[in-house]
């Protein structure tokens, strides 16, 4: 049949188009991953922070997506994690059927525009967020009880880092912000050694993630070794770290503590920095990553899944010990906040970098 | 506390658990015997396992394999003296002398009992220790764990062997090695020439297997007929019952110089093995054996590393931090299944502490039953011709590298350290004080940075690193004053030979280039190291001047040498050149057309050129071990290397 180009065909098409989109949506969604294996590449070891929340969600994600896809968890360590995220770019396809689940470790390096990164973070589509908040803390010897103490410890404080590219990023940033009067001394192989050189006394200022918080330092804090002072915060519904940390309602964010030590909120090219940083190592803690050019329609499926996986009683009641009790952060919360944090501005990238080669001697 | 202990008996004793434990134990002792697959590969392996069974199965199957480990890789250490790991060096050494002596079965029986012995200990101080140790663990603070890596690196000297000048040259490569990647002091990666691959450092199992394995194999195809040469006769095991009980008392102390590495994070078990091997040393009163086939040595080197393994759980599960990469795998699937290590779990789940040593107690008398069980199987693969064996052994020694990071950087930094082995093996280097600096290299900088960082220089006088100072100090004044002694009484020692052959003069066409290749090394690493930051330059500095002054004078000694002796070759070395390329070609074949292609060409080459197999048995044989690597890569989820030329890819 030949149609003469007339509105009319257009019309019909589009039609259709609507029509079968209409009728299709639901079924391909019902069953997507029907029969299908989701590799969840997690560029880290066996066995650590990363790999552990990733066979939490495993079952859950098994559970609520479509189709009850398998889901596996591969681990691809190396060069910080560099490897791992360097191999997703090269390999995945945005199918939907391959994960990149991965930390600040893969987004710092991206952000301060390291050589040996080969992946375009940014460009990635983010499938959903788990929080990893923080919480800063102070030995009860320095005196400080209140973050307004800060400016006036006792004693010296001593933080105790892996290295200043790296994890500790956020946390010096803050203390940047803060104007705090510290000595940093990196080298340490890990937050847990860094914290047990806090409870034998050689450092006093340290800061833990939530899961080991909770785990390690809520004993001291009840045992009155360790002083609590304030959270890297949460995304509020400005898009930036104002809120406070959802695990930790009780203590201020770095937000708040600037407010109450300057009468005004934080600005400028420290605080930028910050949120930058912070944004992609606390709130976006670990972010399940789909190659560049995965459809909508896959984003829409996480969307749902995510949704249900929250709701999903289990989730709540495990994920308190587990991983904090954070809900899980759908793609629509996550997106446009990460995107901005994974894009700072030139003067942030300049900043950072200034600030790593000057104080830290980071060669980048 | 009684109840606990009988309830926790109950837990482990259900049908499913114990076959959970016992599934463990078998893999972790064929990992164990496998070159280069030690712990960490076998946990990883079972890793996925677990999440398939409750919690507590789970951990008792992760615990039967870390604790059988260190006994079975005794028996790759003796009958092929490639150690599957560093703690497993001196057993290496020694029992591999004492192999070729016709002894294995003393090496072998002494080595699993004291491995025997030390996991008992461990699983004892896990018992006792864990309410209580925790104020011990946190008296070691960063200058202690620095004074222990350096008494560590102390008493390794004691494997240099009797070239001081080449010994300590290795040893100063091992450290160029291990400063490889970025430096803890620093922000600085250090010679990685713009690799992403070597940003973490070489791995450990890599440089194992490079340096010992690959070498031992090749030296092994290329003499043709079994690892002995001759046939090796197991003896009896009554011998080494009887050496056994006459040197429990060392192993006791060296279990419990053991039990102290493990609470150590990052140092432990090297330096605790190697420690305790020192001690062995100093209270033997004929030295002249060590190095040549010492059954002390390997008593105290498995009893400690043993101990160590299982001790590492101390601060695993009282701190959440790892002494060890076993311990840290281990620390994930506590994790997963809801536990929570700290204090709180100590006190508040006696039932799963008491599991935790039940297992490992059980696993351990056990594990070293088994070794007695299947030593005579595995020592009859002894008189097989070797080239059968190479065959499956190379693709094993192949996935487990690739485990590492799966690109082929890891097969390249394999056969680049098979390079660098052969070389030294041929030389007459001593290979073992390199792994010494390669492990202790970066602790020793890091704990050294955090020291001078935290303490400034007030370190030096405080308690703790005093007594382990006087670890290295009392043995020096001890054997001072016996030397002293010996000089007053002065009597004439008349020297009896000790038995065991000399080595053939070594190729000194090899020897000259292996010198020349070391002070190209060192003196490039030494132009490279003045780019460094200041402080990224310390430790680097430590292993390239030294290196390259003796590197230097080991070359103009060869060069005189040369001059007044004249060329001297070793025919040996020479036929094994043909094989050293065949294993190169295999790798650049599995480069440009991968491995599922480049594998058949090996295995056709040493199945049917070395081997001089029949073809059609050749092919059977050929087949069923090319489908055990295929499984075994399976099994650890890896894809094996993809050719950039062509690839085959596999049904699966």
């Amino acid at each position: 049949m030949i149609l003469p180009d007339t509105p009319l065909k257009s019309l019909s098409a589009a039609v259709l188009v609507a029509a079968g989109g209409l009728a299709a949506a639901p079924a391909m969604a019902d069953d997507f991953y029907a029969g299908k294996t989701i590799e969840m590449v997690v560029p880290f070891g066996e066995g650590g922070a990363t790999y552990v929340a990733a066979k939490f969600l495993e079952p859950f994600l098994e559970k609520h997506l479509p189709g009850n896809p398998q889901v596996n968890v591969r681990t691809r360590p190396g060069g910080g994690s560099i490897l791992g995220a360097n191999w997703f770019q090269q390999n995945a396809e945005p199918d939907g059927e391959t994960i990149l689940f991965t930390t600040s470790s893969t987004s710092n390096p991206y952000v301060l525009g390291m050589e040996e990164v080969e992946y375009d973070l940014a460009a990635m589509r983010p499938a959903y967020s788990l929080p990893f908040g923080a919480v800063i803390y102070v030995s009860p010897r320095t005196g400080i009880e209140t973050p307004a103490d800060l400016h006036s410890p006792d004693m010296p404080l001593i933080y105790g880092g892996i290295a200043a590219a790296a994890s500790d990023l956020p946390v010096l940033l803050a203390f940047e912000l803060l104007d705090l009067d510290l000595r940093a001394v990196l080298g340490f192989d890990g937050r847990g050694p860094a914290r047990l050189a806090f409870e034998r006394g050689e450092t006093n200022i340290d800061f833990q993630f939530t899961p080991a918080y909770m785990s390690q330092v809520v004993d001291m804090v009840e045992a009155g070794s360790a002083v609590p002072i304030m959270t890297g915060g949460s995304v509020g519904d400005d898009g930036v770290l104002s809120a406070r940390d959802l695990a930790f309602p009780d203590y201020p964010s770095v937000y708040e503590v600037y407010e109450e030590l300057h009468g005004e909120p934080p600005s400028g090219v420290e605080w930028d920095a910050f949120q930058a940083i912070g944004a992609t190592t606390f709130n976006f803690g670990l972010t399940a990553y789909l190659p560049e050019g995965t459809p909508d329609e896959v984003i829409e499926i996480f969307e749902q899944t995510i949704t249900a996986i929250n709701d999903d009683p289990d989730y709540q009641e495990q994920s308190q010990d587990a991983i904090g009790g954070y809900d899980l952060l759908p793609a629509s919360a996550v997106t446009d906040s990460l995107s901005e944090a994974l894009q700072p501005s030139d003067e942030v990238r300049d900043y950072l970098r200034t600030l790593l080669s000057e104080k830290y001697d980071v060669e980048l | 506390m009684l109840e606990n202990i009988v309830s926790a008996l109950d837990i482990l004793f259900q049908p499913a658990r114990l076959l959970a434990l016992f599934a463990g134990m078998l893999a972790g002792m064929v990992f164990g015997m496998l070159p280069g697959l030690g712990g960490v590969a076998a946990v990883s392996i079972l890793l996925p396992f677990i999440y398939l069974m409750d919690g507590y199965a789970g951990l008792a199957m992760l615990l039967g394999a870390i604790s059988v480990i260190y006994t079975s890789d005794t028996i790759t250490s003796v009958l092929l003296g490639a150690p599957g790991s560093p703690a497993s060096a001196p057993t290496a050494i020694e029992g591999h002398a004492l192999a070729k002596q016709g002894k294995a079965s003393l090496a072998l029986g002494v080595g699993f009992l004291a491995s025997m012995v030390g996991g008992l200990f461990g699983a004892l101080i896990l018992s006792v220790a864990i309410p209580i140790a925790g104020p011990l663990v946190l008296a070691l603070g960063t200058p202690e764990l620095f004074m222990f890596a350096l008494v560590g690196l102390c008493f390794a000297a004691s494997m240099v062997g009797r070239d001081i000048a080449l010994g300590l040259a290795a040893a100063c490569f091992g450290i160029l090695l291990g400063v490889v990647g970025a430096a803890p002091a620093a922000a600085n990666y250090r010679f990685i020439f713009g690799q992403s691959y070597l940003m973490d450092g070489l791995s450990l199992p890599i440089v194992a297997l490079g340096l010992f394995a690959v070498a031992e194999l090749i030296s092994m195809v290329a003499t043709g007929g079994g690892i002995a040469g001759k046939p090796m006769a197991l003896g009896k095991w009554g011998e080494s019952f009887r050496e056994f009980w006459r040197s429990r008392w060392l192993i006791c102390r060296a279990s419990v110089i053991g039990i102290f590495g493990g609470f150590v994070p990052a140092v432990g078990a090297s330096a605790s093995t190697w420690i305790a091997y020192g001690h062995a040393m100093s209270t033997t009163k004929d030295k002249r054996r060590f190095g040549k086939g010492e059954i002390r040595g390997v008593a105290s080197a498995e009893g400690a590393n043993n101990a160590t393994v299982i001790s590492d759980l101390v601060p695993t599960m009282l701190f959440s931090v790892p002494g060890g990469p076993a311990a840290a795998i281990f620390l994930g699937a506590l994790f997963s299944f809801g536990f929570y290590p700290g204090p709180r779990m100590v006190s508040e789940s006696p039932d799963l502490m008491y599991m935790i040593v039940w297992s490992v107690a059980l696993a351990s008398v056990l594990g070293a039953a088994i070794c007695f069980a299947v030593t005579p199987y595995i020592a009859r693969l002894t008189r097989v011709n070797f080239a059968l064996i190479a065959a499956p052994l190379l693709l094993i020694m192949v996935a487990g590298a690739y485990q590492g990071t799966q690109t082929f950087g890891d097969i390249l930094a394999l056969l680049v350290l098979g390079i660098v082995g052969w070389l030294m093996k041929n030389a007459g280097i001593p290979r073992a004080p390199v792994l010494v600096g390669f492990v202790l290299a970066t602790p020793m900088e890091q704990y050294f940075w955090l020291t001078t960082q935290i303490h400034g220089f007030t370190w030096l006088t405080r308690p703790g690193v005093l007594i382990i100072a006087s670890l290295i100090a009392i043995p020096l004044v001890l054997n001072a004053v016996r030397w002293l002694r010996r000089r007053r009484t002065a009597v004439p020692q008349t020297e009896t030979a000790v038995p065991g052959e000399e080595p053939p003069g070594h190729d000194s066409d090899i020897v000259l280039f292996t010198a020349l290749l070391m002070v190209a090394a060192f003196g490039y690493a030494l132009v490279e190291m003045l780019g460094f930051r200041p402080n990224a330059r310390l430790m680097p500095s430590l292993g390239i001047v030294p290196g390259l002054l003796l590197s230097l004078y080991v070359l103009g000694r060869q060069l005189f040498r040369l001059h007044r002796q004249g060329r001297v070759a070793n025919l040996a070395s020479r036929r094994e050149l043909p094989i050293l390329g065949g294993i190169l070609s295999y790798g650049l074949a599995m480069w440009l057309i991968g491995f599922n292609l480049a594998t058949p060409l090996l295995l056709g080459w040493l199945l049917l050129g070395c081997a001089r197999m029949r073809w059609h048995t050749a092919l059977l044989y050929g087949m069923a071990v090319y489908a055990v690597a295929q499984g075994m890569f399976t099994l650890m989820r890896l894809t094996p290397p993809r050719g950039t030329l062509l690839d085959l890819p596999m049904p699966w």
